[in-house]
């Protein structure tokens, strides 16, 4: 539905996006995260036609934009960073402007018709009559939608659609693009991990204008897992690594926190060997406080990724490691552009 | 062609509205009433004195051209007024949809650039002719009470129309490669001037440069419209000085897209 491939937008001598390529299939909610200034909303304007770019193509629903842009923006529908309304037009008002100038064809009462199942979509119907000046953040926020869903689009760019909301707010705008899937292709643009985790089924990890990870929310937490983590708190005489050590299966120990009697391990491991760790915890009469899985959040797997490719292209050679599980396939002129980031 | 006309028309009816709903248009139509009206008083009190004076002439009373004492002065002076009010009305049309981010979009709206161009062209263009058109009431009463030859009122007309749509055009360019509001209302009105004083120079030592000038100067063109002459060559400076700025606007739109 949405294919970019090798996109390339520089400003002058600043790289701001270097050698994207993703695809987004029918239905699917992309997440695209990274830091702010990671070309994110670069990338978004290129696919949406407001700007062209340096190299590479964009494809929407079949139409390349630079080239048949009329035709690809017809099928898209965009809501920028700060939702573009007039603040002297009332909400239906600059609704129905918005389908004139998207709605080609259209006569008048379909244009209303449009009007109005888009402000009952994204719940703005009880401010029809009011000024877009006077609306707060969050209708701001859902009219910018209601006109992005106007014209029935296939695919949906939405950038930073919860930035400056409330956390009720949030809640509802998530729940209001949950909503949206399935009819729209939709890529969505973020700085919040856990927002990636709940509305996306894909995530494209940006970083200073480059892919770094492209997988589902899922896939990314256990591929820089690596092998599995197990975190135990035992209550004994601080010498129970070496007793975990011992124990069939365990790889590394690391001591996590100590607490004076109350020490915290994470354990390395091939396999499940929850029952053989507590069992060798308990038989030297210790008291075993904590035992579970460690499960890396996105949070952890973003500055991992992020923290390997500026290690790989040496702006950051303290970084800690990490499995280099995703590293984007095209290395060519890494580095060389990194001196101006 | 039937869809670009649509967009057009969706783009001025924007900008018309957006001139209407706030307070601007009204408040310039209401001064540049008043502003005419108090020029239209001089020269009416001066037309009228000028009138009385010639019925004492030893052959008797003579008619005061009304066209010529009355109607040619009121539209030269009506555009000096517009010189001053035009800027204001084009400075906003590009910076504030840059400012504010809704130029965002109409540049991602299945519309052409070029749409869009027009399109704001012409809303700047119908607040002008609603404000050009107060001043019909004015000459209206002239009409009523007098007996003015019709066609040098409306070649007059004609030609404050065209040399309107000039500065509109500069304006919506230089307005398009600014933000900021003030910078593109002053850069218009001093470009406006420029080209308004340009043929001053035109006894310069160099005779080519001095024409060269004269030809680009817009108040030399205006001058035969007010006598009742509609030249295609004044005609032809006028709406080949609004296509290129047009054209500008449309290359500038084009460009700040590249440039993000």
């Amino acid at each position: 539905m949405i294919e970019v491939q090798h996109l390339t937008k520089r400003y002058g001598p600043v790289t701001a996006v270097d050698d994207v390529s993703f695809r987004v299939e029918k239905g699917e909610i992309l997440g695209f995260l990274g830091p702010n200034g990671a070309g994110k909303t670069t990338t978004m304007r290129v696919i949406t036609g407001y700007m062209p770019a340096t190299d590479g193509t964009a494809t929407v629903a079949g139409f390349n934009v630079f080239t048949h842009p009329i035709d690809a923006k017809k099928r898209t529908g965009y809501l920028p960073e700060t939702p573009p309304l007039y603040p002297e037009m009332t909400v239906r008002e600059y609704l129905t402007f918005v389908a004139r100038i998207k709605l080609g064809q259209a006569n008048k009462a379909e244009r209303a018709a449009r009007v109005d199942a888009a402000m009952r979509k994204t719940h703005v119907d009880d401010v029809a009559g009011k000024h877009c000046a006077k609306l707060s953040k969050g209708y701001r926020q859902r009219v910018g939608l209601a006109q992005a869903v106007l014209h029935d689009p296939e695919v949906l760019i939405l950038d930073e659609p919860t930035a400056g909301l409330d956390p009720k707010q949030i809640m509802e705008t998530r729940e209001l693009i949950r909503g949206l899937a399935g009819s729209h292709t939709i890529i969505l643009s973020t700085h919040i991990l856990p927002e990636v985790e709940q509305t996306c089924q894909r995530v494209v990890i940006i970083n200073k204008g480059r892919v770094v990870a492209v997988d589902t929310p899922k896939n990314l937490t256990h591929q820089l897992k690596g092998a599995a983590t197990l975190y135990v708190q035992v209550e004994g005489d601080g010498t129970a690594a070496d007793v975990l050590s011992g124990v069939p299966g365990v790889g590394q120990v690391r001591e996590a926190d100590r607490h004076g009697r109350y020490v915290g391990y994470e354990i390395e491991s091939t396999h499940d060997i929850r029952r053989d760790v507590a069992r060798a915890i308990v038989s030297k009469g210790w008291g075993l406080l904590e035992l579970r899985p460690k499960r890396l959040g996105l949070e952890e797997v973003f500055l991992q990724l992020t923290e390997e490719a500026a290690r790989e292209t040496g702006a950051a050679p303290e970084a800690p490691a990490g499995p280099s599980a995703t590293a984007p396939a095209d290395d060519t002129e890494k580095g060389e552009r990194e001196g101006h980031g | 062609m039937a869809e670009t006309i649509r967009n057009i028309r969706a783009v001025a009816a924007k900008e018309l509205r957006g001139y209407f709903v706030s307070p601007m248009a009204w408040t310039m139509m209401g001064l540049f009433a008043f502003l005419f009206g108090y020029f239209y008083l001089l020269y009416l009190n001066s037309f009228v004195e000028e009138s009385l004076r010639s019925m004492g002439g030893q052959f008797g009373p003579q008619p005061v051209n009304v066209n010529m004492r009355l109607i040619r002065p009121l539209l030269s002076n009506a555009s000096v007024i517009i010189l001053f009010l035009l800027p204001m009305v084009t400075m906003r049309t590009y910076s504030e949809e840059k400012r504010s981010g809704t130029i965002e979009l109409l540049l991602t709206s299945p519309l052409k650039d070029s749409e869009i161009v027009l399109g704001k062209f012409l809303g700047a263009i119908g607040l002008y002719a609603a404000l050009i058109a107060v001043t019909l009431l004015y000459v209206g009463v002239l009409f009523l009470y007098g007996n003015p030859e019709p066609m040098p009122v409306v070649s007059g007309y004609i030609g404050l129309f065209l040399l309107g749509a000039c500065f509109i055009s500069m304006g919506l360019f230089i307005s398009s490669t600014t933000k900021n509001q003030m910078v593109a209302g002053t850069a218009t009105f001093v470009f406006a001037l420029l080209f308004w004083i340009v043929g001053w120079a035109s006894d310069m030592a160099w005779p080519w440069l001095g024409s060269i000038l004269q030809y680009l100067s817009i108040t030399q063109h205006f001058d035969d419209f007010g006598k009742g002459i509609i030249d295609t060559k004044h005609v032809v400076f006028y709406l080949s000085f609004i296509t290129f700025w047009l054209f500008l606007t449309l290359k500038s739109v084009d460009s700040e897209r590249w440039r993000g």
